[in-house]
């Protein structure tokens, strides 16, 4: 049986599918029995998610000005 | 379309922008004025320099632009450049980290166990995330990470780029970016989880 740390550092592979089935039958075996691990992997999950979904606010006006300019070819 | 006789062609098809032509002023500024500007602020932790950044890059933009001839070329240089200066500004600036790595890996005990019971969160990353007040968590978090794990995270996980072009850019190779992926996600977790964790009750 794999320790929680050994299932932490399989995670990457774990959540993008590309552990081998051997690896990935002790993950499963381990999240069977650990609720800790279950919560350790949908955080690690969630926060990938999260990154995902951030949002480009507006450019500062000050540097839109000047893209502009730029992009117009009135730039320096 | 018969391209072995080029008398064919149709006139209106031939002025088509599309797909060998490099992006309009408008979606440069539109689309990707704002992609380069966030990833330099990620990249760099300061919206000021980020700035100076982003017009350094558009000065760059501004020469090269007639020379591609599709966008997806384009976006590949964009992102490389991008990468380029904020990394050359921040060699400048000198703000090169100096302490060492944090442990992303301490919350295990000898034996390879938790320390504690990790809680689980309350929020879906739709409900939280959404919101203002989760991306500024989110920002800070990122700006907290090391440079070495930031870079790599926020061109994977920020920028979705694939791994492989992430390694070319930054002179990795693939498990290298891998390994400071990891450890900067669980870092992102370790600080995301006071927030999102369920309250002990």
């Amino acid at each position: 049986m794999i320790t929680c740390r050994e299932l932490a550092d399989l995670l990457i592979d774990f959540s993008s599918g590309d552990l081998s089935p051997e690896h990935r039958e002790h993950v499963e075996a381990h999240l069977g029995h650990c609720p800790s691990c279950v919560a350790y992997l949908e955080g690690y999950r969630l926060t990938i998610e999260m990154a995902r979904e951030l949002p480009r606010p507006p450019l500062p006006p000050n540097l839109a000005r000047q893209l502009r300019a730029l992009l117009e070819g009135r730039g320096s | 379309m018969d391209e072995s006789n080029p008398n064919l062609v149709d006139p209106a098809a031939r002025e088509d922008p599309a797909p060998s032509s490099p992006p309009t002023p408008e979606k440069l500024f539109e689309e990707y004025a704002p992609r380069v500007y966030h990833l330099a602020r990620r990249l760099l932790g300061n919206a000021a320099d980020a700035e100076d950044v982003t017009q350094d890059v558009f000065l760059q933009v501004v020469r090269k632009l007639p020379t591609f001839r599709g966008e997806a070329a384009f976006s590949t240089w964009l992102y490389r450049v991008t990468v380029n200066a904020a990394l050359a500004y921040r060699r400048k600036q000198a703000l090169r980290e100096a302490h060492a790595l944090p442990e992303a890996l301490e919350d295990f005990r000898e034996d390879g166990n938790h320390r504690a019971l990790v809680r689980r969160w309350m929020t879906t990353p739709n409900h939280l995330a959404l919101e203002r007040e989760g991306h500024e968590l989110i920002e800070e978090a990122i700006a907290k990470l090391p440079e070495s794990y930031r870079d790599v995270y926020v061109l994977a996980d920020v920028e979705h780029l694939p791994n492989a072009e992430i390694a070319e850019m930054l002179g990795l190779n693939v498990p290298g970016v891998k390994s400071r992926l990891h450890r900067a996600r669980l870092l992102m977790r370790k600080a995301l989880a006071p927030y999102f964790e369920e309250q002990r009750s």
